[in-house]
């Protein structure tokens, strides 16, 4: 049985400090991640939030490592009662140099078996970070439906 | 789907023709696909391969085509390091999303412990990063295979 996890690698023509700047700044998030607002000081332990357009609070957590531009991680759990009593699951961005390129590898871990948030990070994280790649290399994000993402396969 | 198997999803803007298009033609794949050129008349049940100078790399035959939605082939590739192993299966599913295309790449049937399993999980996210360049800004990402070292290294994490 392979753990519940889900791992996500893209290669973006980009620097490793560009790729940083879109992952931790707010106002660049907004850009590419269906309007997220990422909010917190990104400080070890503090309040990590993704903020919706209209300024609710979609989904919580702890910032858990910032060391720019390498390595990144936060826990967060998404607030409606659809994702009741889900584990705080981990979410690891790690930026290598690949050449001329950046590899982005993203690992969210520690789901429960079953859950059914990991069903909805899957279907989530390659259409943000597919948009983010897209904004990074073209200059514009893509233009995803969010209703793109819940597949009928 | 039999396990273990590699899903791979991305969102590319472009028309799902052109996608398709890229998939299928050796001019094309020559450019995002490690060098490697793509070669078959794409009849259901028709061989197709992968080579690179003058070398077959890849080889299996076409399962199943419906332009321009879905396209599975077999997956058999020509190195002695996989020898032995199951010829396994990988599906292409193109969904028009709005003004973007999605691509689901469906990589099953694989050896549990096999080379294969590894090589692909390495090499599919290089492919895909560097078609869905190559189609939104004309110019593909200069990549090489993943090394020995670098598969190592995502199982280390994985």
């Amino acid at each position: 049985m392979r753990k519940p996890e889900f791992i996500y690698v893209s290669y973006i023509e980009t620097t490793p400090e560009k790729l940083w700047e879109a992952l931790t700044d707010g106002d660049f998030t907004e850009r590419y991640w269906f309007g997220v607002h990422l909010r917190s000081d990104w400080k070890i332990g503090s309040t990590f939030e993704m903020v919706r357009s209209n300024g609710t609070v979609s989904d919580a957590g702890k910032v858990v490592e910032y060391d720019p531009p390498r390595r990144l991680a936060y826990t967060f759990v998404n607030l409606s009662d659809e994702y009741k009593g889900e584990l705080p699951a981990l979410a690891t961005f790690v930026i290598e140099p690949h050449g001329k390129l950046v590899k982005l590898t993203l690992t969210h871990e520690g789901f429960a078996e079953g859950s059914k948030f990991l069903l909805g990070i899957s279907q989530g994280w390659p259409a943000i970070l597919s948009a983010l790649k897209s904004l990074l290399e073209t200059g514009k994000p893509l233009d995803i439906p969010y209703t793109a993402m819940k597949s009928e396969s | 789907m039999s396990k273990p198997e590699f899903v791979y999803t991305t969102y590319i803007e472009t028309t799902t023709e052109k996608l398709w298009h890229a998939l299928m033609s050796g001019d094309f794949t020559e450019r995002y696909w490690f060098g490697h050129r793509v070669a078959s008349d794409w009849k259901p049940g028709s061989a197709y391969r992968f080579t690179k100078q003058g070398e077959t790399t890849i080889e299996g035959n076409v399962l199943g085509i419906d332009p321009p939605k879905r396209l599975v082939y077999t997956w058999n590739p020509c190195s002695p390091e996989t020898k032995g192993e199951r010829v396994s299966r990988v599906t292409f599913d193109l969904e028009p999303r709005g003004k973007v295309i999605k691509l689901t790449v469906t990589h099953d049937n694989l050896d549990p412990a096999g080379v294969t399993l590894r090589n692909i999980s390495g090499g599919w996210p290089m492919v895909l990063a560097s078609l869905k360049s190559l189609l939104e800004t004309g110019h593909a990402l200069k990549l090489d295979p993943p090394t020995r070292a670098d598969e190592e290294n995502i199982h280390a994490q994985a």
